[in-house]
């Protein structure tokens, strides 16, 4: 179970966040949703540990434990994903030894033994094969020359790999055509478990059509200014943001 | 008063007068005569100061200071085997030539496979090495010094038409007895007509160890030959390291050639071609890494005379707490030279606000007709890559050494032979967690 309270944070020296608060129950899917500059991003970013998202007030805790004393690999290690809305490209790593490093270092921390090169190497590809990702693409640098859609269902294949207990998702569909879309959707609704976690950052209702939330927030100016199902994302759609008296000029 | 340009060290020609009955070759007039001239000429000209251009960004004024004596012979048998161990490449197999603070080691080195007759040593046989070592063409202070002073060396003569199929290994060791002293080594490799052949040289010792080697290496390639040339140095963090190559190349003569930097307080690697024939191809690459306390210096030089032949230069260097480094690479293409490509690429990454890179490429084209390019960098890691990395679940010191690995892994990429292509890869990944 994730916990916000009262969570402020700066950028740049400039307050963001104003204290949002936020409960996300073991196997639940929260949306939110927002105007530009609502501070959507903000929050993955501060959940997730990034360099200069800092903290000035308030807690976040996971299953009972203080994550923001914890480094970002260490959140990563506890169950934490990061679904990038524009993910990196590192050239010269490889997909495959990226995914490798990355799971075998999430095992170590939780004290767990290294899966073995052979083991993986049939694991990953199971896992790309399901998500529709050409084998071969494991074999190019993270990224690199992908199109879009090609970055958004890498994304969801390392979600696949590391197979996260909460997975924050900032604007995973932004920028994608119908197709992507559904791969990511896919992505997603296949690590829904009673167990698991998800927040969906979106900026539209199109991607709730797939992935059914049984939250939805709106978050304006810093704060959680309204919470409810997925019809209030409907409602959203249909009436705007200024229609629904949450933002004084439309975005 | 100006201040000088070299610097003086009288501790060495006191050692050079101490020494002198006991040299290799001291029997032959011809090579007394030689070392005699030649120190006269290092002590006319001195050591390189701070002042002078091609050594800016390398400070020797210890050199002046610190004394470096001979080494006398001493058990190390067991120590150098443990070196022996840790730099021949079992995956490659093949021969071993070694060499034990500044000697041939013949009960360490593996002659098997190894066309012997094309091999001969300084210490054995130093007629051998009377015309290298008349060729006093362009040399530089420490070029005199090294004809002064030489120990050992090989020569590797291939016969034309002639293919070595295997990697020869080239082991230089230095073991505890090397401290405070400094050896001087001298190779030549002559590739006759359409001939081709592999060196894999490696420098290896201890931390705590403080001696000064300086090898010069000769390259001449001749019409048609292939060589592939590799140095990879890994000596203790208080070793000063010094490599010269020259190289001459012939007609549709081609040389690649890799140098890895990773040890040693202080390296200097220079790097001189001149081709003398046309539709030759040079491509050098390097890598260096430093820490603090760890300074490397390359320095090139590819004088393009003739025209239709390519050069390609491509440095990386990644520098982390204090480490230093300097690139200078200089190109001088011939008013004959048309049709000449010649490309310089230098790198480099700063880790730490106290890290230190310094490039200076510089081209020169007296001809019209060519395509020539040259281009350094200096930057530091991508925060997003590394968040991206981090967020994966990589500690930072990891996130690092896989960034560290992909950019200085492009000097690998492209070469010949995949097992070292792979041990390269695997001492850049490790470099940061290891020191």
């Amino acid at each position: 179970m994730l916990e916000i309270r009262n969570l402020h944070v700066n950028v740049g020296g400039q307050e963001i966040l104003k204290g949002v608060n936020l409960t996300i129950k073991d196997g639940e899917v929260h949306a939110i949703m927002g105007p530009n500059g609502a501070g959507k991003s903000t929050l993955s970013y501060a959940i997730c540990g990034k360099d200069g998202y800092e903290v000035t007030e308030g807690s976040v805790t996971y299953n009972g434990k203080d994550i923001l004393a914890l480094d970002p690999h260490e959140r990563a290690g506890e169950g934490i994903f990061l679904g990038f809305q524009y993910p990196v490209e590192i050239p010269g790593v490889s997909n495959m030894n990226f995914l490798r490093t990355a799971l075998n270092s999430q095992r170590r921390y939780r004290g767990e033994k290294e899966m073995a090169a052979v083991d993986f190497l049939k694991f990953v590809r199971a896992c790309a094969k399901e998500l529709d990702m050409d084998p071969e693409m494991l074999k190019r640098s993270v990224n690199v020359g992908f199109s879009g859609g090609e970055k958004k269902r890498n994304e969801m294949v390392q979600m696949a790999v590391l197979n996260p207990s909460f997975a924050v998702l900032d604007e995973t569909d932004s920028g994608l055509d119908i197709d992507a879309l559904k791969i990511v959707a896919e992505g997603i609704n296949r690590l829904r478990a009673s167990n698991k976690s998800i927040l969906m950052i979106t900026h539209y209702q199109r991607l709730l059509d797939y992935v059914v939330p049984d939250f939805v927030h709106v978050l304006a100016k810093g704060k959680i200014v309204k919470s409810g199902n997925k019809d209030l994302a409907l409602l959203l759609e249909e009436k705007g943001y200024v229609g629904l008296g949450l933002e004084e000029n439309a975005a | 008063m100006a201040k000088k340009l070299y610097l003086e060290n009288t501790a060495l020609k006191a050692r050079f007068e101490a020494e002198k009955s006991s040299f290799t070759g001291s029997d032959l007039a011809w090579l007394n005569n030689l070392r005699t001239e030649a120190m006269a000429q290092f002590m006319a000209v001195g050591i390189p100061g701070p002042k002078v251009e091609e050594w800016k960004y390398t400070n020797l004024t210890f050199l002046a200071n610190e004394n470096f004596t001979a080494l006398t012979k001493s058990d190390h048998k067991k120590e150098a085997k443990i070196y022996f161990d840790k730099a021949y490449i079992k995956e490659i197999h093949g021969p071993a030539v070694v060499f034990v603070n500044g000697y041939l080691d013949r009960t360490l080195s593996i002659f098997e496979g190894l066309d012997e007759e094309y091999f001969s040593f300084f210490s054995e046989q130093p007629q051998n090495f009377k015309n290298l070592l008349e060729n006093t063409l362009g040399s530089t202070s420490f070029n005199h010094l090294n004809r002064a002073l030489v120990t050992d060396g090989y020569r590797l003569v291939i016969p034309e038409n002639t293919v070595l199929d295997d990697i020869i290994q080239i082991i230089h060791i230095a073991t505890s007895a090397a401290h405070m002293k400094s050896f001087y080594t001298r190779t030549a490799i002559e590739a006759g007509k359409n001939a081709q052949g592999q060196i894999m040289e490696s420098f290896i010792g201890p931390d705590h160890v403080r001696y000064w080697n300086h090898m010069i290496s000769d390259l001449t390639l001749a019409e048609g030959a292939e060589m592939s040339y590799v140095q990879y140095q890994e000596q203790g963090l208080q070793a000063i390291h010094m490599t010269e190559l020259h190289t001459v190349v012939s007609d549709a003569a081609n040389l690649k050639y890799l140098t890895f930097q990773l040890g040693a307080e202080l390296s200097r690697t220079e790097l001189i071609h001149n081709f003398v024939g046309e539709r030759a191809d040079i491509e050098l690459r390097g890598a260096y890494l430093a820490q603090s306390q760890q300074s490397h210096d390359i320095f090139t030089r590819i004088n393009h005379d003739k025209p239709n032949c390519d050069s390609n230069q491509f440095f990386r260097g990644v520098l982390n707490g204090g480490g230093k480094s300097a690139f200078q690479g200089k190109v001088v293409v011939g008013r004959d030279a048309q049709k000449t490509n010649a490309n310089q690429s230098n790198k480099n990454l700063l880790l730490d606000r106290k890290a230190e890179a310094n490039a200076k490429p510089e081209l020169l084209i007296y001809a019209d007709d060519v395509k020539c390019s040259h281009g350094a960098t200096i930057g530091e890691l991508d925060i997003d890559q590394l968040f991206y990395l981090r967020a994966r679940g990589l500690d930072e010191t990891s996130a690092k050494g896989l960034l560290v690995e992909a950019f200085i892994s492009e000097v690998f990429e492209g070469w010949n032979n995949e097992i070292l292509r792979q041990k390269f890869r695997d001492k850049a990944a490790n470099w940061l967690k290891k020191r």
